[in-house]
């Protein structure tokens, strides 16, 4: 029967490829990440305030520390070098750090649980266990993907292939995969072998190194939503096994054992290295308090209370002890908090790293050192937490919004989590460096922007709508928060307090709360446009409450506000506003009436957070909208569009999708390329949202993308990352003209904006290897092009001409499938210089052409497709074209009498060779001396043009070549006209020149005559000095 | 019925697209040795000579490679006149570099450190690292498939003997070798680049590379290299590779003017 079937089945399958063979369909176009990977992008950091590290794990190999540093949303990254270098080996998967265990017996064998666990408001999501057996380079996926967040690994030091897994679960929804897991086979399979309820996730796990069967484990019950956070429940339990975790004691509940009564918390649990009797546990409670067991967890005493210790246990719940010492304990929270005496009393250290300590490691060899990792980065210290070193270079910067400016070169700025708001360059000097960026404000920062009315100031905010206009020049700022009047409600300002300027009336800003504010006197006063645009329901007013057993209210809940504003490109009176609880409102009338369109939104879910809303450029009515509900426990990401003011949505959401939504733009210029930003990445749309496709480009990771900006001077696009820093496409030209028909060429150019040149001068200097310099846009003039294809086999040729169609370079093509990029460097080739001992090194450069339209031809097979390409002055040069064209030609000029001299020299030399082969050949000694001097001779004149020394030291061996070639330096190295010492000097040089060059030829015409006498009568070969015609065809091949 | 045609459908497509995922290591090196044109022709070459230039920004710097069995290879790369050299002579590496210093000059052989020579030796394989990989003493796994600038590839981690770690892509439409992912130990300090290949043509019936870009990895752009000229079994003389014992004449790259 089934063979029947099968039969039937490769008839079918038969059939059906066939009729394939027999009418070839063109493959439709395949449109991918590849295909617009060519495009690049950069990361310009910045790494100055780092950004929130969620794990650590160190080892030493042979005597070199190896590091791994996991971020919260930024990745994990690795330094082999005790971290003076890093670098991200974790960029292609899920880039929120929950733990990170290097196996005790292998330093190759690293497991790594995402997610992260100090759960936060802004806290992203993991996908499951991973586990790398090279050291970090390549990972595999094995598993517990619906446990959302891993809190701890431990690996049996018997065996790197049994490691636990503490699975805290799904924060904003119960369910999920919770518990302690084991696995036995290196992750191939999972036991569950602690598990409370589907509220209730482990939270914390240790193993005792010195007998691994035995495993603490801290379960919690905790739930975020929307408007509260809740730690501690029923479920909450302390845990301990002796088993490897077949059978558990539960070690709260019991008085004998002096923990403390009634519901628990979050606990923190650690062993003590040097005596594993000597347990340590945080444990939050209604009278929450650090505990001390010195008898394997049998009875515990109480140890320090301090809020210090025990703050906020939802975000500071790792314990660590000193190697050598069980009585040096430290619970970093705020501050490091270090106890000398078993925990009985703390000091705070390390108030200068960044506040807000997580995890900690401390070198088990030498306890002086450690290193925590903080919401601003990665600190070292060397002296017990005395003191503190920040690692300056992982840019984990954790952006909520990015906008820019119109300086040249523009900036860019943001807010970040825990990390103020900072401004820095799209371009500096030698490359962007930490030093280039400016603290704005402080706090968590949000949403910033440069005044269009005054470049001098911004607008800034930290958490809960504390906004400012801010001086960057003087730092004075003015506090700009709209107030209640008298008896009116309290306002209710996210978290994440929208500020938005308008795009059509220069000055006017608009915010919100539960009510929307514009201001047209730059926050000098505020007029309230709109009712309450929120669902107002005191449910979800409920912030004061926050915290269950340790009260957390940080405005971090406040619910039922105003999310997204979005005026109208087109009509000033047209505003959108979207809510965190699914409001859609729409005035018309610039704030007098509002239309609610929450339920006109098919197949979302109702009250869904509208993350975004961007009014469309191009159409009054039309909108795109992004919703997440994730704080509701839904990951989906929902993108919609409207072209009738909200009366319908069309969902663009398909499956290539990935993450809950943050932001979606329209592009300017193409309205068909869209922009979507989510937790897990950013997605590009060339069809209006019919498809999506991963962005990919300059290994761009699968990080939370919150923000996107447009620099329209520039054609930038600049993505804000959650944990990433600040990422720019240069020039988005070429990807706007992917439209339908140019994908289906073989082969096309692509425009390129008209390419400015920027001067800028080189700042920087030696500083080691351990400073930060993000890279610059390419140098040089960008040319784009498309293939269909990969071009494997086969010649592509691009030159750039000028407009005379005399071809200035070609120069060298890359082939890849989709957007290509060649950057020329805009120079001629630099000229042929005479050979001497030494190389000329001031006359490596080209000539740089001046500005105006170049011509660029492309040339694949039979096809020449041509366009070309803008070169603009610097706009703020103090020199004319002229003047750039005077260089040009002198530059050009002198390149020139390098070459001649060039040939004069080889003319000599070869001359020099054949007088040597010639004297060699000769019998007659008196005749053969006659050569030898020749030869002598020629060199003294050879000596007068180039150096002859071979030694190598530093002989300031000078000749004419280096004087032409170090003036070449200077009038090129220079934008403006040659100096009038300068082109004295080349007319000066040129009689010097041309003194040594008739010198030298009247001795070798002298000679000649003697010499090929001499030949002739030996019936030898007549020496034959080289010709221009022979010298120049030698220089073509 | 439809049902069952639906299973036996995926189920086919699943064990067809099975067979691709888990491809022979020895199959494919067969395939790529194939498509290069024979291992035969392959092994027939004696001597090889590439002359090319290298793009150096607005310098276009000649740049000549010459094989020899067994295990010989010299690099030159010409800066001005002034030539780099770069020799495996089967046992030891040495360079001349004219360039070094303040202002350059000196054109003395210097021998190679041991990290460096390891590395050389293994440019010094005709061959490439697959043929007889195992005798070389080479360890070869599939590593799984990869997009190469936008084309499949399949990829091989090899393992040398000397410890080097090279991820060969093989490009799944061609078994071409399209890209090298090395990571190769300096002084106990990892290095990592990639090189990327294209321009493939016939040579006396074997396809070659013609371009080429070395690039540190993560880097933007690399070093890329055209070839213009690939010539097999051209008398090349033993004593390119001898190591000079004083400083020699400045060393003539064919196909360059001096």
């Amino acid at each position: 029967m089934i063979r029947k079937h099968l039969f039937r089945v490769t008839i079918l399958l038969f059939f059906a490829l066939s009729l394939l063979a027999q009418a070839p369909q063109p493959a439709p176009v395949k449109v991918d990440s590849d295909t617009v990977a060519g495009i690049g992008a950069r990361n310009i950091g910045p790494a100055i305030m780092s950004g929130r590290i969620s794990a650590l794990d160190a080892v030493y190999e042979k005597d070199r520390l190896t590091i791994f540093c996991g971020a919260a949303s930024g990745g994990l990254w690795r330094s082999k070098n005790g971290g003076t270098t890093w670098k991200p080996v974790f960029d292609k998967y899920n880039q929120s750090i929950g733990a990170l265990r290097i196996a005790p017996t292998d330093p190759q064998i690293i497991w790594l649980g995402t997610g992260e666990s100090w759960v936060r408001n802004s806290v992203s999501i993991g996908d499951g266990v991973y586990r790398s057996t090279d050291g970090g380079d390549t990972w595999i996926n094995l598993g517990l993907s619906a446990s959302e967040r891993i809190s701890a690994i431990e690996v049996d030091p018997r065996n790197p292939e049994v490691a636990y897994v503490a699975a805290q679960g799904p924060l904003w929804s119960s369910g999920g995969e919770r518990g302690v897991y084991k696995t036995r086979d290196g992750g191939k399979t999972w036991e569950r072998i602690l598990f409370v309820d589907k509220n209730t996730g482990a939270a914390s796990l240790a193993m005792d190194l010195k007998n691994p069967d035995v495993i603490y484990a801290g379960m919690w019950q905790h739930r975020r939503l929307p408007w509260t956070f809740e730690s501690g429940g029923p479920g909450s339990g302390f845990y301990k096994s002796s088993d490897g975790g077949k059978t558990w004691t539960k070690l709260n509940g019991d008085p004998k054992r002096g923990l403390p009564d009634g519901i628990l918390g979050r606990i923190a649990v650690a062993i003590a290295p040097s005596d594993s009797k000597v347990v340590y546990a945080a444990v939050e409670a209604k009278d929450g308090a650090l505990y001390r067991s010195d008898n394997s967890g049998e009875t515990w005493t109480r140890q320090s209370d301090s809020v210090d210790v025990m703050l906020r246990p939802f975000y500071f719940s790792f314990l660590a002890v000193d190697p050598k010492d069980p009585l040096r304990v430290y619970k970093p929270a705020l501050f490091l908090n270090a106890s000398s005496d078993g925990g009985h009393s703390f000091t705070i250290v390390g108030y200068s790293a960044h506040a807000d300590f997580h995890p900690m490691w401390i070198d088990p060899i030498n306890p002086e050192r450690m290193m925590v990792g903080t919401d601003g980065g990665l600190y070292v210290s060397e002296d017990r937490g005395n003191s503190w070193r920040m690692v300056p270079n992982l840019p984990l910067a954790q952006f909520y919004h990015v906008s820019v400016d119109e300086a040249q070169p523009y900036n860019v700025m943001g807010g970040l989590q825990d990390n103020s708001t900072w401004r820095g360059p799209s371009k500096a000097g030698g490359g962007i460096a930490n030093r280039h960026w400016s603290n704005l404000f402080g706090g968590d920062g949000f949403w910033a922007w440069a005044d269009p009315t005054d470049a001098d100031y911004v607008y800034v905010e930290y958490q809960g709508g504390e906004m400012a206009r801010k001086n960057v020049k003087t730092g004075g700022s003015r506090s700009i928060k709209p107030q209640e009047g008298p008896g009116e409600s309290r306002y209710r300002w996210n978290w994440n307090t929208p500020i938005m300027p308008s795009p059509v009336e220069k000055g006017t800003i608009f915010v919100g709360c539960q009510y929307l504010f514009c201001s047209r006197d730059n926050g000098n006063s505020w007029e309230r446009i709109s009712i309450d645009l929120t669902t107002n329901n005191p449910a979800k007013i409920s912030n004061e409450k926050s915290g269950g057993l340790t009260s957390d209210n940080s405005s971090a809940e406040m619910h039922c506000t105003i999310y997204s504003i979005a005026p109208s490109p087109k009509n000033a009176k047209l505003i959108w506003v979207g809510t965190d609880d699914g409001n859609v409102q729409l005035t018309k009338d610039g704030g007098k009436t509002w239309k609610n369109l929450a339920g006109k939104i098919t197949g979302l879910p109702s009250r869904t957070w509208v993350s975004w809303i961007e009014a469309s450029p191009y159409a009054e009515g039309t909108a795109f909208a992004t919703f997440d509900g994730h704080t509701n426990g839904d990951m989906k990401p929902y993108i919609y569009r409207t072209d009738d003011f909200g009366q319908t949505w069309k969902p663009l959401i398909t499956p290539e999708l990935e993450g809950f939504a943050h932001v979606v733009k329209q592009d300017p210029l193409n309205p068909e390329l869209l922009y979507l930003g989510t937790e897990l990445g950013l997605f590009l749309s060339l069809d209006g949202g019919q498809a999506w496709i991963r962005f990919s480009a300059g290994d761009f990771p699968r990080v939370p993308v919150r923000d996107l900006a447009f620099q329209t001077r520039e054609h930038d696009l600049v993505i804000a990352t959650h944990g990433r820093g600040i990422w720019i496409v240069d020039d988005l030209t070429p990807l706007r003209a992917l439209k339908k028909d140019v994908l289906e060429k073989d082969v096309a150019l692509l425009p390129s904006r008209p390419q400015q040149r920027l001067g800028l001068p080189f700042e920087g200097w030696c500083e080691g290897d351990q400073a930060y310099v993000a890279r610059n846009a390419p140098d040089g003039i960008n040319i784009a092009y498309y293939l269909k294809k990969r071009l494997l086999i086969g010649d592509l040729k691009l030159e750039v001409l000028d407009e005379n169609s005399q071809v200035l370079d070609t120069p060298p093509v890359s082939k890849r499938r989709g957007i290509n990029r060649v950057y020329w460097s805009g120079e001629l080739k630099g000229p042929k210089v005479a050979k001497g001992s030494t190389p000329a090194f001031s006359a490596f450069g080209g000539p740089m052409v001046p500005e105006g339209t170049y011509k660029i031809r492309l040339t694949k097979g039979k096809e020449v497709l041509e366009s070309q390409v803008q070169i603009l002055a610097d706009p703020r040069s103090p020199f004319t074209r002229e003047d750039r064209v005077a260089c040009f030609e002198t530059v050009k000029e002198v390149a020139k009498m390098l070459e001649d001299m060039a040939y004069t020299v080889d003319r000599i030399a070869d001359l020099q060779d054949q007088a040597k082969q010639r004297g060699n050949e000769i019998k007659v000694d008196a005749q053969k001396a006659k050569f030898v001097k020749f030869v002598k001779a020629l060199e003294t004149k050879r000596a007068l043009f180039v150096p002859v020394r071979e030694e190598g030291g530093i002989t300031g061996e000078e000749r004419l070549r280096d004087y032409l070639a170090s003036l070449y330096g200077s009038i090129n190295g220079f934008e403006g006209r040659p100096s009038k010492t300068n082109l004295d000097r080349k007319e000066a040089l040129r009689k010097d020149i041309q003194k040594a060059t008739d010198d030298a030829e009247l001795r070798i015409k002298k000679d000649l005559v003697e010499l090929n006498a001499i030949l002739e009568k030996a019936g030898m070969k007549a020496l034959l000095p080289m010709e221009r015609s022979t010298w120049n065809d030698k220089q073509k091949k | 019925m439809k049902k069952i045609v639906f299973w036996m459908i995926l189920i086919l497509v699943v064990s067809v697209a099975g067979f691709t995922a888990e491809e022979n290591v020895d199959q494919l090196i067969a395939k790529h040795l194939e498509a290069r044109g024979g291992l035969a022709k392959l092994q027939a070459i004696q001597t090889m000579r590439i002359t090319g230039k290298m793009m150096y920004g607005p310098m276009e710097l000649p740049i000549n490679i010459e094989f020899k069995r067994p295990n010989q290879i010299r690099i030159e790369i010409a800066v001005q006149e002034q030539t780099i050299v770069q020799v495996f002579d089967g046992k030891q590496g040495w360079s001349i570099n004219p360039l070094a210093g303040y202002q350059g000059g000196k054109k003395d052989a210097q021998p190679m450190s041991p990290d460096e020579t390891k590395e050389f030796e293994v440019q010094a394989d005709i061959d490439g690292p697959l043929v007889d990989y195992a005798k070389k003493g080479h360890k070869v796994e599939y590593a799984g498939q990869e997009s190469v600038e936008g084309a499949q590839a399949y990829k091989l981690k090899v393992t040398l003997k000397n410890g080097t770690i090279t991820t060969m892509f093989l490009d799944a439409d061609t078994y071409l070798d399209v890209k090298d992912s090395s990571k190769m130990n300096i002084r106990d300090t990892e290095v990592e680049n990639d090189v990327i290949y294209s321009d493939f043509k016939e040579v006396d019936g074997m396809l070659m590379a013609h371009a080429m870009e070395i690039k540190a990895k993560g880097a933007p752009e690399g070093q890329k290299m055209i070839f213009e000229k690939v010539e097999l079994n051209v008398p090349v003389d033993d004593a390119r590779f001898v190591m000079p014992e004083k400083a020699p004449e400045a060393p003539k790259v064919p196909g360059v003017s001096s």
